[in-house]
């Protein structure tokens, strides 16, 4: 896959609030603009697809944040734009949305989510090497959410793509990489588990906050609790998944507990060795980043960190209740 | 009072005694009006798209212009084109004054500004999401000029209806340009001019009832085609 390189995302000219010499996704990489809200995504996000600033890149697809619906039907708006070979794929990817049967409406009557899905279809059908999207998860219920990520990952197929989101579990469960977007300028850029695990700055702490997320294949559940291998170990976490697919376990560093030695008690599945990488205060607790294959974040209080007598290096042991971790799905397993 | 009913009179007499003749004249009329609607609209509608979508060089200029040609007093714009096809004129050489073909050209003139106008202020109502999205959307221009008429159809019907009762209703230029002249230039407001002045109110008044009645079945379409739309989607 070609990779695509952005340059001078600056609008407006004469004060900018977006300010990005260049952005380059290439190799199908999924890449997050992460930010609150005003950082200056979406400008970005248009300024890629040149619905401003002038430049309109060739092979690019692009998604709105609000999609808008012309009069019609909905079939007539996932159309669109699209050549025969594209619609056939629309229309394809219009049943694994879950809205096939809803395309003879008229497509003011669709739901906000089934708007949204709609878009989505036409936006993925295009044949554009590269297709940017702006929220796609945002309107549609928390339920739709990961069947919906898990499409657009499969639908993107090796494509690369920059999806704009200010919320962390939608970021994690369709992205792979991530920048984070402060006052429209890239302060970060990372894998997500790296980025979310272990800000550059305060800056960057305060806007993803500090979480977990652990990319694995869930193997079996019961329905409430699933099994899932990660980095050679198998792991328990709230889930719903019953069969073999790719999930990101997503949980917070308050929910790790650290101990020194084997902990009884626990349940071992969800003990993780590993070696301190890194220690930083954040407000009055303080944060250890433990290289477990994967870095895993863990809050702890100063006490408990003398009492463990913990320095970089040391080797710990973390432990998680399994309904602490929430595990999202992303696609079916290879 | 009597005076009145006489004209009332008079009228029905000449709507019935006069029918070959003002047949002719309302034939003309439409023939005119309808051909300088067709291609004022045919020019507008896009110019209208572009002026309202558009951001692009010159913009704020042509929309002046567009503005200003709504409110052109026809007289001058009869003046001026007739001073164009006069024999000594630019256009001397084609022969066409005290044509209908003159006809047509002075109403595309003065029609085109109200077609555009009209057509720009409906589209520049669009959201900003749906211009947005006709962005994203990288539709070829004819595709994308289908899909802005029909999402602002109601504004092209009433730049439709604007422009036809402008042309229709104009007298100065069409007379300048045409001459009035029986069974060849003579349009029903012309001939209303004509009747006018010979002081035959009666079927000046006959000729003002049929204009009025074209009016009503051409805006009554185009208000039924305006509603019809509105409903399916």
């Amino acid at each position: 896959m070609p990779e695509r390189r952005f340059e001078h995302l600056r609008w407006p000219l004469d004060q900018p609030v977006v300010d990005i010499d260049e952005l380059v996704v290439g190799g199908g990489e999924r890449l997050v603009l992460f930010g609150p809200n005003g950082s200056g995504k979406t400008t970005a996000l248009r300024l890629m697809a040149g619905t401003i600033g002038g430049d309109r890149p060739d092979g690019v697809a692009y998604l709105p944040q609000r999609p808008y619906f012309f009069r019609g039907t909905a079939r007539s708006n996932l159309e669109l734009g699209l050549d025969d070979v594209e619609r056939g794929r629309a229309l394809e990817l219009a049943t694994e949305f879950g809205v096939s049967d809803r395309l003879d409406v008229a497509a003011r009557s669709l739901s906000g989510g089934e708007r949204m899905r709609v878009a989505l279809a036409r936006t993925l059908a295009s044949s554009a090497d590269i297709v940017l999207l702006d929220e796609p998860l945002a309107p549609l219920d928390h339920r739709d959410r990961e069947h919906t990520a898990t499409t657009i990952a499969a639908a993107l197929h090796g494509r690369s793509a920059v999806i704009v989101s200010h919320d962390r579990t939608s970021a994690a469960i369709l992205g792979d990489s991530l920048a984070v977007v402060v006052d429209g300028q890239v302060r970060q850029r990372g894998r997500i588990a790296e980025v979310f695990t272990t800000p550059i700055d305060d800056v960057v702490a305060g806007v993803v906050g500090i979480s977990n997320v652990l990319s694995g294949v869930a193997t079996t559940g019961d329905g409430a609790l699933v099994e899932v291998e990660w980095q050679g170990r198998t792991i328990v976490a709230a889930g719903s998944q019953t069969t073999r697919e790719k999930v990101k376990v997503l949980f917070g560093g308050e929910a790790v507990a650290v101990h020194r030695d084997l902990p009884d008690g626990a349940s071992p599945r969800n003990v993780i060795g590993g070696t301190i990488s890194d220690i930083r205060t954040v407000g009055r607790l303080l944060e250890i980043v433990v290289d477990c294959g994967d870095p895993v974040a863990a809050l702890i209080t100063p006490g408990s960190f003398e009492t463990l007598d913990l320095h970089q290096g040391s080797a710990v042991y973390l432990s998680v209740k399994a309904v602490a971790m929430t595990a999202v799905s992303v696609g079916d397993a290879e | 009072m009597d005076f009145l009913f006489d004209a009332f009179g008079e009228a029905a007499d000449f709507l019935r005694d006069s029918s070959g003749e003002l047949g002719a004249v309302v034939g003309l009329t439409l023939l005119v009006a309808g051909i300088a609607t067709v291609v004022a609209v045919a020019l507008g509608v896009p110019l209208g798209i572009t002026l309202g979508l558009g951001r692009f060089r010159g913009r704020q200029v042509l929309l002046t212009f567009v503005n200003v040609g709504m409110g052109i007093p026809p007289v001058l714009v009869g003046l001026i084109v007739l001073m164009i096809l006069w024999s000594d004129g630019p256009l001397g050489s084609l022969d066409i004054l005290f044509t209908p073909t003159a006809m047509v050209i002075v109403q595309v003139f003065l029609a085109l500004p109200i077609a555009a106008g009209v057509t720009a202020g409906a589209v520049s109502s669009l959201s900003r999401d749906a211009v947005e999205q006709l962005a994203a959307l990288r539709l070829g221009t004819v595709r994308r000029g289908t899909v802005v008429v029909r999402e602002v159809w109601p504004g092209v019907t009433a730049a439709i209806a604007a422009s036809f009762g402008r042309v229709v209703s104009e007298v100065g230029a069409v007379l300048i340009v045409g001459g009035n002249i029986k069974g060849e230039t003579r349009v029903l407001t012309t001939a209303i001019v004509q009747e006018t002045r010979q002081a035959r109110f009666g079927a000046a008044l006959a000729l003002g009832l049929v204009l009025l009645v074209i009016a009503f079945i051409v805006t009554g379409t185009l208000t039924w085609l305006q509603s019809r739309e509105r409903t399916d989607a």
